[in-house]
């Protein structure tokens, strides 16, 4: 196993390069100037020739990129050039808040999502299978900015409910925490939805096609038996894949969106404002742990299948 | 299935491990033995990044610095136009006859916050040398200083001390430490806004133990000695307590410049004679966009004070001059108007050939008559109404009203609109759809931006400019904007400028010859007779002789056609019944925030006046 | 190809058949219509023309009103379709080549070494972020004009290229390609002549998804202050609402939203309908 894990993550060292060396290149080397904004009001050329330097702009492109991979190595990427902050203390503050406000919607949209899945598939071509139709083709084609916006006004503000909070953060009580993230919950379930419901119809319809179902369909197996024991354990496969490779995307860009309008310190507004002010220790951090991210999901979904699987051999 | 479960758990078991590490620092909003603290909650439309004093170029950074730090002097709360009073020094500077020295006592006793920084994590008492510490801070290159400007060249020896390489160990002939309590700055020539200088929060006082401590990250932990201390800051929230130890100064509310007549009706009487800080907790709430705040402004238990947003102003307003809030607004809310120190302009670039000067006179002549038309499509009364609600102050030249008068006494012609007139220049000057040059406006991305650009080019259409010559340039950041500005590549430049302190030399120099991008002079205006006047005026002392040289260089400005300008913002603010206080953003800036209070639940109960 | 022609002509019929398929259908043909007139000049020409009043209600002259501006809503709602349409098209039709020509060579050489050089490649594209990415191009081609356009095909072409490369792994080994590779036709004939024709009712759905998914997200970039630079969009007109709305105007944001929303959902519709007639399994 250990070995395994090993030789997995040596041929991961091929993404992990490719990563980072194309998000250097847009990021950093072809990325905003940063100088012009620290300068402040009134600068001189040689303020201006000191910042450069401090920033590293005046170094040749392959120096600033082999700089990079041994910050990678070394998990050392200094200070913010926005708020001084140590770079992994800030993704240490706030990937855990991104987590902790994409995962029940995360979570409870693609368990919903299954379940209206397997509904759909089970009464296919009914008007249960219609309507959910229906209703997926709708979610999926409200843009998300106009969820965010509309229920931001419904549950939070007085023009609506007016039972939850506009803005804010906190996750010292289980109630608090409840408080703060059930409307952006709502709007991540309510966007992905559609995408997920459909998604899965189409891999249990697929399956429920095969024979061996038919046969227990023709045996008298109750509805609920198939769809459960072998109709969703059979589909795992291609529902672990999804849900895995969303995984690096949910802790990493977290839903910038949301954070913004609901003014959540998470990693996503702040990798966000790294793009938007060309904060480069940041960017080259954020980039370097989706990357490996990426690498060590790729692995893990590896394990998963050989799990649901066992004819899946780890090789 | 069992699997299944088995991998939900574990994801479950990570996410909640995680979620405990990222616990916060928020404090209850209760005491320990359940009474209430006294919260009061700020919203700012924009958020600060960095609150090293050497870096808080912006008014959100500045306003947290003012309430981390000290500085030598402040502005009286209530008196207006805004006047300077000691803060942390024990009074005005003493100053010599020459005008080169000023003599500063600072207040005993006066003590850094706790912190680990210091031996015993106690905070020392504040010195003279400390002063003079921060003031060197932005003199050393490794700093990158955003405000050295304010003292470059001023104080003796210490530029030099800079580029000798910046060792605090020696000490700068300028910044002479008397004794304990006593600073003496020495100038190399005289400089009548330094007083101004040691009010904004560039000169906050920092102890070196912490620049010592916490490096870089001093930017996100200060360590000061001003009413509050920080308990917990980040991209969407910055979380302050009471100093316990913050100097004791009772309020003399009619030496801070109080008026029954104007500040009646907002509680203020109750300040009298207590000291500040009045809160336990101050929160600020950094919201950019204007729907968030407005909701939770007016949600009732969530930010306390706000501004209100253009698109609100009928909403809001019975009338616009003058300004009068609808009786129901009056009822829940307290109100006040500001207009602001400092104004908007659209500045043209006079380093273009084609646009600006040109060593040929005749085509010199044609330039000026073209800037001038430009002026003349402006539409100040729309621009007015559409972004700025049809409350900001217009008004002719450069120095804006919060500075000075100045404006009263120019000709209101250059802000009023002649379609006749600018396309009589044209003509006259040869100018044609086809020979008109392609002007690039730039302007930082935003929906407000875009559309000041939109009208913009909508203005100039009206005589005859073709749209298709009025390029927009976006930049998505304002560090490439401000790029693009500082090597002078764009030929229409929107500009804010915010005055530092309350004195017109602070936007004069916008247009100094010397000052020529990188510097501030961003429309690149270059006239010798400005200059000379400039220089004149530096070292003068504030005057009506003084002011009549202002007044010839505005008018210089004004008449070769420069830039568009102005618009001072008048901001409408609102804040919530049971808050005690009289906001400001402007000069005063953060050091209002000392001076809040909040009803306590059994004073709500009366009604209010 | 005798098969394909029965193939295209069954598909044809079956689409024939599908009422929802048929309107929504029309629906993307009406957008398109409006589009092309923006493109000729037709209308929508007043889009950025400030008139007298600002805020005016609905009218005959202003059949949607006006913004805060005073710029006529209905011109700038109707201009931000060929917007949208010129992104849609672009980054459809262009991701859609590539993600065929990379797809096939990767099929046809799977195993090999330019198989391992593609496979890398989309899993490194898939691996960044898709707005850090975008925003990240943005930015790397200092606001030029098609930024946008180019991220989009630079990220989208990746799902194209894998169905491809899938379907090109099944096809190579039947009987009609052996017997071309053996009677000796060069590589590439084999798979731009014999092989790719054959994925393009695949591909054809493909660039309906990423029509839809370009759409949408130019309204996020617009939103972010990412996307369209000179000209007005959808994305632009809601960021303008967003502050609009709480003040009681729902002119723009109805105006902008419903004409993304309607086209949106008869795209996906259409898509789906698309996705039956061309699924050689399905029996109706």
């Amino acid at each position: 196993m250990l070995q395994y894990t090993l030789k997995k993550l040596l041929a991961g060292l091929p993404l992990i390069l490719g990563v980072t060396f194309i998000s250097f290149v847009l990021m950093v080397y072809f990325g905003p100037d940063k100088t012009y904004e620290l300068a402040g009001k009134n600068p001189t050329e040689e303020q201006i020739a000191q910042i450069r330097a401090d920033l590293g702009y005046d170094q040749p492109f392959f120096k600033r990129y082999t700089n990079y991979v041994i910050e990678l190595a070394t998990l050392n990427f200094g200070h913010s050039d926005s708020t001084g902050e140590r770079v992994t203390r800030l993704l240490g503050r706030t990937i855990p808040i991104s987590l902790a406000l994409t995962l029940p919607g995360f979570v409870l949209g693609n368990v919903i999502g299954i379940l209206l899945a397997l509904l759909a598939a089970y009464y296919r071509s009914t008007w249960i299978d219609k309507s959910i139709m229906t209703f997926a083709v709708v979610g999926m084609s409200v843009s998300f900015l106009i969820i965010i916006i509309g229920f931001q006004v419904m549950f939070s503000s007085a023009y609506g409910l007016n039972m939850f909070p506009v803005r804010g953060w906190s996750m010292d009580t289980l109630g608090e925490y409840l408080y703060y993230v059930t409307v952006p919950t709502l709007a991540i379930v309510f966007v992905s939805l559609g995408y997920n419901t459909r998604f899965y119809r189409a891999v249990i319809v697929e399956e429920l096609g095969k024979d061996h179902i038919r046969t227990a369909r023709a045996y008298g197996a109750s509805a609920r038996s198939i769809l459960l024991k072998r109709v969703l354990k059979n589909s795992m496969i291609p529902i672990i894949t999804r849900i895995m490779f969303s995984i690096p995307l949910v802790v990493i860009s977290g839903s910038l969106l949301i954070e913004s309008y609901f003014g959540i310190p998470g990693v996503g507004k702040v990798t966000y404002d790294a793009i938007t002010t060309g904060d480069q220790p940041v960017l080259k951090a954020v980039v370097g742990a989706t990357a490996v991210l990426f690498v060590v999901v790729l692995i893990v979904t590896d394990v998963l299948y050989r799990l649901f699987d066992p004819r899946v051999e780890l090789k | 299935m069992r699997n299944h479960a088995v991998t939900y758990l574990a994801t479950l078991l990570v996410a909640l491990g995680l979620v405990a590490c990222g616990k916060g620092t928020d404090q209850p909003a209760t005491g320990s033995d359940g009474s209430a603290l006294k919260v009061y909650r700020h919203s700012m439309d924009g958020a600060p990044t960095n609150l090293d004093p050497v870096h808080s170029a912006t008014i959100y950074a500045n306003f947290l610095v003012l309430n981390t730090y000290d500085t030598l002097y402040s502005y009286k709360y209530l008196t207006r136009p805004y006047a300077l009073k000691p803060n942390l020094a024990a009074a005005m500077p003493e100053v010599s006859q020459d005008g080169l020295t000023y003599t500063i006592r600072i207040k005993p006793g006066v003590r850094f916050v706790d912190d680990s920084a210091f031996a015993n994590g106690q905070g020392r008492e504040l010195v003279a040398s400390d002063v003079a510490y921060s003031l060197k801070r932005h003199f050393d290159p490794s700093n990158r200083s955003q405000g050295s400007w304010l003292w470059a060249g001023r104080i003796k020896g210490l530029d030099a001390w800079g580029e000798n390489g910046a060792d605090y160990s020696q000490d700068v002939e300028g910044l002479e430490v008397i004794d304990k309590h006593t600073l003496a700055i020495h100038l190399t020539k005289p400089y009548p806004q330094l007083t101004y200088t040691l009010a904004v929060g560039f000169s906050a006082v920092v102890p070196h133990e912490a620049v010592t401590k916490y490096g870089r990250e001093l930017s996100i932990r200060p360590v000061g000695s001003g009413p509050f201390r920080m308990a917990k800051f980040d991209t969407a929230k910055a979380v302050l307590e009471a100093n316990p130890h913050f100097r004791q100064e009772p309020i003399d509310l009619a030496a801070e410049g109080f008026d029954p007549a104007v500040h009646g009706g907002l509680g203020l009487e109750a300040i009298e004679g207590r000291s500040p800080p009045f809160i336990d907790r101050l929160e600020i709430d950094f919201i950019l966009e204007t729907a968030a705040r407005w909701n939770s402004f007016t949600k009732g238990n969530e930010i306390q004070f706000t501004s209100v947003p253009v698109e609100q102003t009928d909403t809001v307003l019975d009338s616009r001059d003058p300004i009068e809030l609808k009786p129901d607004w009056t009822e829940r809310y307290h109100s006040t108007t500001g207009v602001e120190a400092g104004f908007v302009f659209t500045s043209l670039n006079m380093d273009k050939p084609y646009l600006g000067h040109n060593d040929d006179p005749q085509q010199d002549a044609r330039n000026r008559e073209l800037r001038c038309a430009m002026r003349d499509a402006m539409d100040w009364t729309a621009r007015n109404n559409r972004f700025y609600s049809g409350i900001g102050v217009v008004f002719p030249g450069i120095v804006p009203p919060a500075a000075s008068d100045l404006h009263s006494k120019l000709s209101q012609d250059s802000v009023s609109r002649n379609l006749e007139r600018a396309r009589a220049r044209l003509k006259k000057a040869g100018w044609t759809q086809d020979n008109l040059p392609t002007l690039e406006y730039g302007f930082q991305n935003s929906v407000t931006s875009r559309q000041l650009f939109e009208q913009f080019r909508g203005f100039m259409a009206d005589i005859g400019y073709p749209s298709s010559k009025i390029k927009p340039v976006s930049f998505a950041t304002f560090g490439d904007y401000n790029k693009a500005i500082k090597t002078s590549q764009l030929d229409v430049i929107p500009m804010g400028w915010g005055l530092d302190y309350p004195d017109s030399e602070n936007t004069l120099q916008l247009f100094y010859g010397p000052n020529h991008t990188p510097g501030s002079n961003n429309s690149n205006y270059s006239n010798p007779a400005f200059d000379a006047l400039f220089e004149k005026t530096a070292v003068m002392q504030p005057g009506p002789e003084r002011e009549e040289l202002y007044l010839d260089m505005s008018q210089m400005v004004v008449d070769d056609c420069v830039t568009i300008s102005g618009l001072s913002r008048n901001r409408i603010y609102l804040w919530h019944k049971d808050v005690i206080g009289l906001p400001d953003r402007e000069i005063l800036g953060g050091f209002w925030l000392r001076y809040v209070d909040i009803k306590s639940a059994d004073d709500q109960t009366t009604p209010a006046s | 190809m005798s098969a394909g022609e029965s193939f295209w002509s069954k598909a044809w019929r079956k689409f024939l058949g599908d009422r929802f398929g048929l309107a929504s259908a029309g629906i993307v043909l009406g957008y398109f219509v409006i589009a092309l007139g923006v493109w000729l000049d037709l209308w929508g020409q007043q889009w950025s023309t400030l008139t007298s009043g600002s805020n005016l209600p609905m009218s005959s002259a202003h059949w949607f009103g006006t913004n805060l501006s005073g710029q006529d809503i209905f011109d700038r709602a109707i201009y931000s379709t060929k917007t949208a349409f010129e992104i849609g098209l672009s980054v459809a039709v262009l991701s859609t080549i590539l993600g065929a020509i990379l797809g096939a060579i990767s099929g046809f050489f799977a195993g090999r070494w330019s198989d391992e050089v593609i496979l890398w490649l989309m899993g490194t594209l898939d691996s960044i972020p898709f707005y850090l990415f975008v925003a990240a191009v943005a930015f790397a081609l200092q606001g030029h004009p098609l930024a946008m356009h180019a991220a989009m095909i630079a990220t989208f072409w990746t799902t194209t290229a894998r169905v491809v490369r899938g379907e090109v792994m099944k096809l190579k080994e039947l009987e009609f390609i052996e017997a071309a590779r053996a009677i000796g036709v060069p590589q590439h004939l084999i798979i731009f002549r014999h092989i790719l024709p054959n994925t393009s009712h695949l591909l054809l759905v493909q660039a309906t998804i990423v029509f839809v998914s370009a759409i949408k997200s130019e309204v996020i970039l617009s939103f972010l202050g990412l996307g369209v630079q000179d000209g007005v969009s959808w994305g632009l007109m809601i960021a303008e609402s967003t502050q609009e709305v709480i003040v009681g105007q729902f002119k723009n944001f109805f105006a902008a939203s419903g004409m993304l929303f309607v086209l949106v959902m008869a795209f996906n519709l259409f898509s789906d309908a698309l996705q039956d007639a061309l699924d050689p399994k399905k029996v109706h």
